[in-house]
């Protein structure tokens, strides 16, 4: 037990991404918590970790099933991040997640002195976007004396080959886009929060090679919520790129009330219409690649000053995703920080976002070591 | 039960409301049957209407309220799955029947109850909407002024003043009408072929150039029962859909949304189709939307030892007192107006038949005009 034990919980597709990486860098014992312990039987089996029955519906069977675990990365939807919280307060475990979509980001900062009381630490958005985007941010702006906007960019390109490609094919959850593509974006502008409209700000931007042209849109994100206050900054914004067809399909649904999140009467029985949509989405051809090429940037462009003189910074993180999907930019982060946090890297107590605790460069030096490579002005950095 | 003039089944649909409130704006009393009252508030206020809850696959059930209803005379308008069962309760209720239309395969079933209409004396009049329906009346027309007939081509195309989506007329009919081989005749044989094939654009009255497909319709069956003796050899059916809608729709279609499987949730199996017919049917018009629609019939013969095409066009508009129905008000008031023709006994025929058989076409263009549906002629306005 000495060095400590990880539990993951939910073990979808992010879930298994980072028990993949915990099984090939930590040395401690990974318990996987799930609603289903024989859809992970063979997967423990490989990566010798421990199973537990855990329904994140059920906050109480979270809290039994966190006993005796240091940290645990919470890789479930973002609607049971405060419940999550709560088991983690109640079983003494630090937390870590993916992200909470602005809204319940701000919900969760205030569990910030519960966490301290205990001496616990919550580090929440630790994925890709947030996570990744909030350091390249620190990294940034640690070059200036003053921030004055923080503009964040994620673009794609898919050279992949497919054997089938799915309908609604999406790069991460598809509950997660259908909420991000609903929801107005929040921007802060001047100093001031502001929420656009969905689907806005879709303008093309030349991301460096191999990515190149893409139109990023404004989309509703954690970052936006936290990196105004942890770095002072005027401006700051989030917008992600989608390919054009996924874009207009998405758009059409939205169009025709099929992302809405309310009940309609289906022959006597009250559905949701979101929750029917992605359950009847889940029915559709899956895809399937040939072979993966993919490649990502997460830009971080930080404008200020520096002795008077502004300045403007790009951070990229590069991930290329030969044979292996970019999701790894999400899964890895929260493997390598619940790490640093049993290592006592990181030794803060409360709840934070990670541009306030995770150092950046022992941080971008993990990543260097699974293939994530980071930029500054177009020169690599670890 | 007081005595009720008729009986609308499926009034609490888009097109029931429709021919509803149409009869009892005309002073008829009609008994409203269907499964969703609240729909129907504002038609309960007439004195004249009355609710009565109807599942229509309950043949017998249905039958036995139509009989107490003391209508002669039933509309149907539900879903075109169900005409047979509506026509079986109609035939033991001892009630006429008209109905929206059926496409060709449900049509083609129907005629098989001719034999049992006739004996008890009863009409059964398919496809009393806009098309078929109007188009049926107009066909009729035409054919009528020509000595011979060679080939019909007939269809609708619509559009909104606001390019946004609204369902147009019932899912159901438009997904089977999509992905349904389209069946044509030629060379007076029916011809198979691919579903909704797009066949090009077109300029029409009102509407303004539309891509126009090749789709499954009723009229291309009875065309040919009815005209084949003046020499009627092809008969062609196009849509026109505006292409915020087409698309729309094709996208519904091609993700599944039109799938008669099941999708289970929280434990519950709930239809993929009846999901998509609930949420789409909430679908709010936007402020000040209208819609206008041209159901036309190209007639092609000879007159005179020369050749002669005949070009029947009806144009329909959002009207004040109906502006939630848009340009539908052409299907649920044609079968409002049909249905008052057989209850004046203005149609007297009996067994199984379509509105080109046996509807006076004057008299049927005067209601249209009534309801400011105008009727041409070769661009001649005529009623």
């Amino acid at each position: 037990m000495e060095n400590g034990v990880i539990g993951i919980l939910g073990l979808g597709a992010m879930g298994r991404i980072i028990a993949k990486d915990l099984a090939s860098s930590f040395e401690g014992n990974v318990v996987y918590l799930v609603r289903d312990p024989a859809s992970v039987k063979s997967l423990a089996k490989r990566y010798c970790a421990t199973v537990r029955y855990a329904d994140v519906s059920k906050p109480e069977t979270v809290a039994r099933a966190l006993k005796g675990i240091n940290v645990v990365i919470h890789a479930v939807h973002h609607e049971f991040n405060l419940a999550v919280m709560k088991a983690c307060l109640k079983a003494h475990c630090h937390y870590l997640d993916l992200g909470g979509l602005f809204h319940f980001t701000r919900e969760q900062l205030k569990l910030h002195n519960a966490f301290k009381r205990k001496g616990l630490l919550a580090i929440l958005g630790m994925g890709a976007a947030p996570g990744i985007t909030n350091l390249l941010a620190r990294y940034g702006s640690d070059f200036l004396d003053r921030v004055e906007d923080v503009e964040i960019l994620v673009g794609m390109k898919d050279k992949s080959t497919y054997k089938q490609v799915s309908p609604l094919s999406a790069a991460y959850s598809l509950q997660t886009i259908l909420e991000e593509f609903s929801w107005k974006p929040a921007v802060f502008k001047n100093k001031k929060m502001v929420f656009v409209e969905p689907l806005s700000g879709r303008v093309p931007y030349k991301f460096p090679d191999p990515v190149g042209m893409q139109k990023p849109q404004f989309t509703i994100h954690s970052e936006v919520a936290t990196l105004p206050f942890t770095l002072a900054a005027r401006n700051v914004s989030f917008r992600i790129a989608f390919d054009d067809d996924f874009v207009e399909r998405v758009r059409i649904l939205r169009s025709l009330g099929l992302t809405e999140d309310r009940e309609v009467e289906v022959k006597g029985k009250k559905v949701n219409v979101r929750e029917f949509l992605i359950s009847f989405l889940k029915t559709l051809p899956k895809t399937i690649p040939r072979k993966i090429d993919q490649y990502e940037i997460i830009r971080v462009v930080v404008r200020g000053s520096k002795a008077r003189k502004k300045k403007e910074l790009r951070v990229d993180a590069h991930i290329h995703g030969k044979d292996e999907t970019i999701d790894k930019d999400t899964g890895v982060p929260p493997s390598i920080v619940a790490q640093m946090i049993l290592k006592k890297k990181i030794q803060e107590k409360g709840v934070f976002p990670p541009d306030l605790v995770v150092p950046p460069e022992l941080f971008f030096k993990e990543l260097a070591r699974r293939k994530i490579f980071i930029f500054l002005n177009n020169k690599r950095v670890n | 039960m007081v005595k009720f003039d008729f009986v609308v089944l499926g009034a609490t649909g888009d097109q029931g409301r429709i021919c509803g409130k149409d009869l009892l704006k005309s002073g008829f009393s009609v008994l409203l049957c269907g499964r969703k009252k609240e729909r129907i508030d504002d038609l309960l206020k007439f004195k004249r209407a009355r609710f009565e809850f109807v599942n229509v696959r309950d043949v017998e059930k249905t039958a036995r309220i139509i009989k107490k209803s003391g209508a002669k005379v039933v509309l149907n308008c539900v879903e075109l799955r169900l005409n047979l069962e509506v026509m079986r309760a109609c035939l033991l209720a001892n009630a006429h029947y008209l109905d929206l239309g059926g496409l060709q395969e449900m049509t083609m079933q129907q005629y098989k109850l001719y034999g049992k209409f006739k004996k008890m004396r009863l009409l059964a009049l398919l496809g009393c909407g806009s098309t078929p329906g109007i188009a049926n009346v107009m066909a009729r027309y035409a054919v009528d002024k020509l000595e011979s007939v060679d080939h019909i081509d007939l269809g609708f195309a619509w559009d909104s003043n606001i390019k946004q989506f609204v369902i147009p007329y019932s899912i159901e009919s438009i997904i089977y009408e999509l992905t349904t081989p389209a069946v044509v005749l030629e060379k007076g044989k029916f011809r198979k072929s691919n579903a909704c094939y797009y066949e090009g654009a077109e300029k029409i009255r009102g509407v303004g150039t539309q891509n126009m497909y090749c789709i499954v319709h009723s009229e291309v069956y009875t065309f040919h029962k009815y005209f084949k003796q003046k020499g009627l050899k092809s008969v062609h059916y196009t849509a026109g859909f505006p292409e915020h809608s087409h698309q729309a729709i094709k996208f519904l279609i091609d993700m599944g949304f039109g799938s008669k499987d099941k999708v289970s949730i929280k434990g519950c199996e709930v239809g993929i189709l009846d999901f998509t017919r609930e949420v789409l049917k909430r679908q709010k018009q936007p402020k000040n939307y209208q819609e206008t629609e041209n159901i036309w019939v190209k007639v092609a013969g000879r007159q005179n030892k020369m050749n002669k095409t005949i070009h029947m066009e009806c144009l329909t508009t959002s009207l004040e007192g109906f502006e939630e129905a848009g340009s539908n008000i052409n299907t649920g008031m044609t079968i409002s107006i049909m249905g008052q023709f057989v209850l004046k006994g203005m149609v007297a025929e009996v067994g199984v038949t379509a509105p080109e058989a046996c509807v006076p076409e004057e008299e049927f263009f005067e209601e249209l005009a009534r309801r400011k549906m105008v009727v041409y002629e070769d661009g001649r306005r005529i009623n």
